[in-house]
């Protein structure tokens, strides 16, 4: 698999974008929408499938688009393709709050297993496939379905993820408990699984669920510290206009009343 | 894909093992070791395996085989761990490709061949466990599936049950609702002499009914009729000019009051309601506007033709018993048959008038003979 050696860099805080510099006949893929902006002499070319087997035939084209429709993405792949003579950058942006994470395929060993929908763009010729996750426990309770999705090659990529993430090595047999949903991507020499968490009290009242995603070393493994779907629950708690409870707007009780309810 | 060095598993792999004359039963598997002071990614090496023993190669490293624990690994399971302690740390050996996973469960050395036989024996154990397992989810996922399947097929009976447990006041609200809606779109000729025969004969239909009825005439050319539940019947004064004797119109009221007596809107409306609230459980809302929809509409154009059925038949009966001459029903349908090509609105969901007539004829043959005076109204149609 011939790989895109590609250069980058990222721009923002917490609402990240990743402009990557094509040399001429380079090229990125990136995931439909995730463009931000192109330079003059990249050409913008959208295949069905994840881009990656240019050889392929019409079966294996369906083959991959049919993994990534499973992943939740979309059915196209955008290649971005340096045509021009000199250097061109091309940019990707987050499509909400978190922060970009460059993996480079070939330091970790070459696969990398995400949650759905985090893939944002990668040199060409990485693959994107989907991994099944066979432990039933872990499917349903570990936050991350039973569907991830693969990266496979020795380029770059690129993944997104809510809040701020967090990369950790794990020892071989180091064990780390996370909050179910807080797991972004490892790789496969990690084994995830799910951990009771121990006491029925805690399992009620903690707050943390009945279920820890354990993540046994060795291996990295990334952690997001805010699910997008537990930012997005936040933002229609608060959100007066879905029935939320819109303090800021200032009730009878005007500022009182945010005193009395108190604040999280 | 990895870049292991060379091919996967070179010169003596799992079909040449025994026949490699310098080294029977014995194999170089490609693995990849992780352990304290090296890089996260692990480093590829080669596993010696003969069966007795156990060696990592380049860099060689000593592998106490009795130390060593042996488990699943890789994200689909079908991997395998070696790890060991030593001072400085946990090693691990990571097999991870299937062609490899096989090579070396079928060299491991006899200490670690015990623990991959607890292994095995545990999976057989835990594979009626899992089965069952996914079985119990698969159920529970497509419950409400099932749910919505079992209402399409039973949907009458589940319809009709629903009705029994509504109470007929409720039902007399909601047919005022509804009534009261549809008004506002239509001019009331409740003062004309029409409208007076209209109620003198829809009271004589209903003597003695448990619903207490309400008959409007509203001005509108088109051939309609409707009836609300609770007991509200609106008739075009397009319907009443079509007819030719009284007897006509007895036929239609007739059957709308059977439509109120059997409650076939409100049972229609359950089953609106059952089908697009089910289907959205079970789909969870996802497209629940074009599927859901099109089951509604399908289910309330068959329920209708059985309820057309049933109102026309107890409409014929209730004639009969009300001393009405019910060769008017059949004759109405002729004129509309004859009227135009296309059924007009009040038909659409109906049978085909003309098997329709036919039917009615056969049926009125069927009952038993009784004499009927004509009703006395004329000119007919009255002033509207």
């Amino acid at each position: 698999m011939s790989m895109d050696v590609i250069d980058y860099e990222i721009f923002g805080n917490e609402m990240q974008y990743v402009e990557i510099e094509l040399d001429p006949g380079e090229a990125a893929i990136g995931e439909a929408g995730a463009m931000m902006m192109m330079q003059d002499g990249i050409q913008m070319d959208t295949v069905f499938g994840d881009g990656s087997a240019q050889q392929g035939g019409l079966f294996s084209k369906l083959l991959g688009a049919g993994k990534r429709l499973l992943t939740g993405e979309s059915l196209f792949t955008t290649i971005f393709h340096n045509e021009g003579a000199g250097k061109r950058r091309v940019a990707f942006a987050a499509p909400y709050p978190g922060k970009i994470v460059p993996v480079d395929l070939s330091e970790i060993g070459g696969t990398l297993i995400c949650q759905k929908d985090s893939f944002l763009c990668a040199a060409r010729g990485v693959g994107l496939g989907i991994a099944f996750q066979r432990k039933l426990g872990a499917g349903l309770f570990g936050g991350e379905g039973f569907i991830m999705q693969k990266l496979e090659g020795d380029g770059m990529a690129f993944v997104h993820a809510g809040g701020t993430l967090l990369a950790k090595d794990l020892a071989p047999g180091e064990s780390l408990r996370v909050d179910t949903g807080c797991v972004v991507a490892f790789v496969p020499s990690v084994d995830f699984d799910i951990q009771y968490v121990g006491k029925l009290k805690s399992a009620l009242f903690s707050g943390e669920g009945l279920f820890f995603a354990n993540l046994r070393g060795p291996g990295r493994v990334w952690l997001q510290s805010l699910p997008l779907s537990r930012l997005a629950n936040r933002i229609v708690l608060a959100a007066p206009a879905a029935g939320g409870r819109g303090r800021e707007e200032g009730s009878l009780l005007g500022g009182l009343g945010g005193l009395l309810d108190g604040d999280e | 894909m990895t870049s292991q060095p060379g091919e996967l598993l070179p010169k003596r792999n799992a079909a040449s093992v025994g026949s490699t004359g310098a080294d029977p039963g014995a194999a170089r598997i490609p693995a990849r070791l992780f352990g304290p002071g090296m890089s996260v990614a692990g480093q590829d090496v080669w596993l010696r395996a003969d069966g007795s023993a156990l060696a990592v190669e380049s860099p060689a490293l000593p592998l106490p085989c009795d130390a060593v624990r042996l488990r699943r690994a890789g994200f689909d399971l079908k991997g395998w761990e070696l790890s060991w302690d030593t001072a400085e740390g946990v090693y691990a050996l990571q097999a991870l490709s299937p062609a490899s996973a096989t090579v070396l469960t079928s060299l491991l050395p006899p200490s670690l061949n015990r623990q991959l036989q607890t292994h095995l024996q545990r999976h057989r154990g835990g594979r009626t466990k899992r089965l069952l397992g996914w079985t119990a989810l698969g159920i529970f996922l497509s419950f409400p599936l099932l749910l919505f399947a079992a209402f399409l097929v039973w949907s009458d009976a589940v319809a009709g049950w629903i009705a029994d447990k509504i109470p007929r006041e409720q039902e007399r609200r909601l047919g005022e609702l509804s009534f009261a809606q549809m008004k506002t779109g239509m001019k009331l000729r409740d003062d004309t002499e029409g409208a007076r025969l209209l109620r003198e004969l829809g009271g004589k239909l209903t003597q003695g009914s448990r619903y207490s009825y309400r008959f409007h005439l509203a001005d509108k050319t088109e051939i309609n009729a409707f009836a609300m539940p609770g007991g509200i019947v609106v008739v075009n004064t397009g319907l009443v000019a079509a007819t030719r004797r009284p007897e006509e119109l007895a036929g239609v009221l007739a059957h709308e009051i059977q439509h109120v007596e059997l409650r076939h809107s409100l049972k229609a409306i359950i089953k609106h309601s059952g089908v697009s609230g089910l289907w959205m459980f079970a789909t969870g809302d996802i497209g629940a506007g074009m599927v859901g929809d099109t089951a509604t509409r399908m289910l309330s154009l068959r329920f209708s033709r059985d309820a057309e059925r049933e109102a026309d038949t107890r409409g014929l009966e209730l004639l009969h018993r009300a001393g009405i001459d019910p060769s008017g029903v059949p004759e109405f349908f002729e004129i509309l048959a004859r009227k135009s090509g296309s059924p007009p609105a009040f038909l659409s969901t109906h049978p085909v008038s003309s098997d329709r007539e036919q039917t009615l004829r056969a049926k009125i043959g069927a009952l038993p003979q009784k004499p009927t005076a004509p009703l006395p109204w004329s000119p007919w149609p009255p002033a509207m």
